[in-house]
């Protein structure tokens, strides 16, 4: 089995991104890399300005220290991330939406002593800042060439460092690897046709794991990413614009994407033609949206895709438009090079029908989170030690079917996705709870159509207390990511509906809220 | 009741149901506060455009015009002048 996996690893060609990219720059510099507010950047244009924040990095005496990226979506900050790959130079690329002293844990976590922004998207200048509590300037990482260094391949070298998006406190820190980088974006470039020529939209914000596929594989591969102004990426008239106008091939979204598409689609069929791969991922799409995919997407084959930021994509699942499934969508079969398990909770191998967490260990996946040791981690050595590969336990229950195909059942933990982001709901009341006025509470998940889950927060305050809904909103917005924020808030004098064994009833309070409407 | 008043008073209803008015400071970021989400503002310059009759382009949903109730009256007042 080991030697099997190994070889199918092997085999998987490994182009490596940045020498791609350069030959594409080489072979068609005129070609559009990238469309942003309706304007086309071309690749020689996109390789200018990676050369310019290139020349930023080099100037700003830092030695081999990885660095802080820290930008809204624009093409300065594509062309930042590809002078960092350019520059074999780490970097944190965390979410602009977590609380300003989460951000600076995190680049301090990271080795960063200094974070660059552009400072101004119409002239394209950088700036830096200093990450407190560094010097800020040299850092003892000392590179191993100085001077001019061109670049050569090195499959170990840590790229991106994305992150989790952690509810309480900072996230953990997800680095990748160049080689795992290199695995992926082949092998989605196979997957989806990407090639010059064609164009991909690009939904999620650039910290996302996402961006993978639509922003590197693309532009590793000689295509052109529409990038979706983030601050309007909930307009479903502006997005079915953008499909449109710039015959987009291939789309990959959160569910929450494409409901907001079926509100706006006109049904004068042939509208949304030229898209050839619609690509489901982050979490389950609601039935009464799947069934509207075919009509809107007349010539795209549908995937419903499975994967975590740890590993990259894990599983994919073709969807039959013939045929859709009435319940939840199967997570389908390994990618090439993917192994997955399922793991009872005595640590067995589940080989049968049945349900257990879902393994999965992929070429694409992370080295473990940096500044972590293993076991606090949840990077494991395969139960039976059948292999020598590290899995991830992925905290995700899965069923399988008697036909063998797996579907989602549920989680380990009290995780559950709102607008596609992963979300701890204990970590969410547990940040609640240290509110000096509030004497109890309970977080729960509420199903919503557009944003997948809601959070709902019940709390109960202390006597006397003034506490309202504008100062917990303020509270919570110091602590945890924006998206983390209960969309409802209900504060009483009550005590709240308790279980048997005097916990808060989670299951009552939801149950009372989804009532309410 | 001019601009402020109306928007002060929707955002509360909508978004702080147990917030007098008044606790509302016009210049009070709604956006870094936690009190709009991405799908919250949708909900807002919907509401917008149907109570002021103005017509708000997908380029000027930019959060910074709807980032307090000043910025949102601004904005209003703004798109009735130019409209």
């Amino acid at each position: 089995m080991v030697t099997t996996t190994r070889t199918v690893r092997t085999q998987l060609s490994s182009q490596s991104f940045v020498e791609s990219f350069s030959a594409n720059v080489r072979g068609f510099p005129d070609g559009p890399a990238l469309v942003w507010r309706g304007e086309p950047v071309s690749y020689r244009e996109l390789n200018d300005r990676a050369l310019r924040a290139k020349a930023e990095l080099s100037e700003a005496d830092i030695g081999a220290a990885p660095i802080g990226v820290r930008c809204a979506k624009s093409p300065d900050s594509v062309a930042l991330v590809l002078a960092c790959l350019m520059d074999q130079r780490s970097f944190l690329l965390p979410s602009t939406t977590l609380p300003e002293h989460t951000l600076q844990e995190l680049f301090r976590r990271a080795g960063c002593t200094r974070v660059l922004t552009v400072s101004d998207s119409s002239s394209g200048r950088y700036s830096w800042a200093v990450v407190p509590g560094t010097d800020g300037t040299r850092h003892n990482h000392t590179r191993h060439n100085s001077g001019v260094r061109s670049f050569s391949p090195d499959p170990e070298a840590v790229t991106f460092m994305l992150t989790t998006s952690g509810s309480t406190g900072p996230p953990k820190i997800v680095p990748l690897s160049e080689g795992a980088v290199d695995r992926f974006t082949d092998w989605a470039g196979r997957q989806f046709e990407l090639g010059a020529g064609r164009s991909v939209l690009n939904v999620s914000p650039l910290s996302f794991d996402l961006c993978l596929l639509d922003i590197w594989a693309t532009l590793k591969h000689g295509g052109c990413v529409v990038l979706v102004e983030p601050s309007q990426a909930t307009s479903g008239e502006y997005l079915r614009d953008l499909l449109i106008r710039h015959e987009v091939e291939l789309v990959q979204a959160v569910p929450m994407f494409y409901q907001l598409l079926t509100r706006v689609n006109r049904d004068d069929a042939g509208e949304l033609s030229s898209v050839r791969h619609v690509v489901v991922t982050g979490d389950s799409i609601a039935p009464q949206c799947l069934v509207q995919l075919p009509g809107m997407f007349p010539s795209a084959r549908l995937y419903n895709l499975y994967g975590c930021t740890e590993t990259n994509d894990s599983l994919s699942y073709e969807i039959d438009p013939t045929d859709l499934p009435t319940s939840a969508l199967p997570l389908g079969d390994p990618l090439p090079g993917v192994r997955a398990l399922l793991v009872n909770e005595d640590g067995t191998i589940r080989t049968g029908p049945g349900t257990g967490e879902l393994y999965v260990s992929t070429p694409f996946q992370t080295s473990g989170y940096l500044g972590l040791p293993d076991h606090e981690s949840r990077f494991v050595a395969h139960p039976d030690g059948a292999d020598a590969l590290r899995y991830f336990r992925t905290g995700d229950l899965v069923h399988r079917h008697e036909n063998g195909s797996l579907t989602l059942e549920g989680r380990t933990d009290f995780q559950v996705k709102v607008r596609g982001v992963r979300t701890n709901i204990e970590d969410v009341e547990r940040v609640l709870r240290t509110h000096p006025d509030i004497a109890e509470v309970a977080v729960v998940a509420v199903p919503d159509l557009v944003a997948g889950h809601l959070l709902h927060a019940e709390t109960r305050r202390v006597p006397g207390s003034a506490l309202n809904s504008l100062l917990l909103r303020r509270f919570c917005a110091d602590q945890l990511p924006l998206t983390a924020i209960p969309t409802t808030f209900r504060i009483t004098d009550d005590p709240l509906p308790r279980t048997s064994t005097g916990k808060p009833d989670r299951h009552l309070v939801a149950r009372l809220r989804r009532t309410e409407g | 009741m001019n601009h402020t008043q109306t928007i002060t008073k929707f955002l509360v209803e909508e978004f702080l149901p147990d917030v007098p008015a008044e606790s509302l400071a016009a210049d009070y970021d709604l956006l870094s506060g936690g009190v709009i989400d991405s799908l919250g503002l949708l909900r807002v310059i919907a509401w917008l455009e149907d109570r002021f009759d103005v017509v708000v382009d997908d380029i000027e949903i930019a959060p910074d015009n709807f980032r307090t109730v000043t910025a949102m009256s601004a904005f209003v007042q703004n798109a009735r002048r130019t409209g």
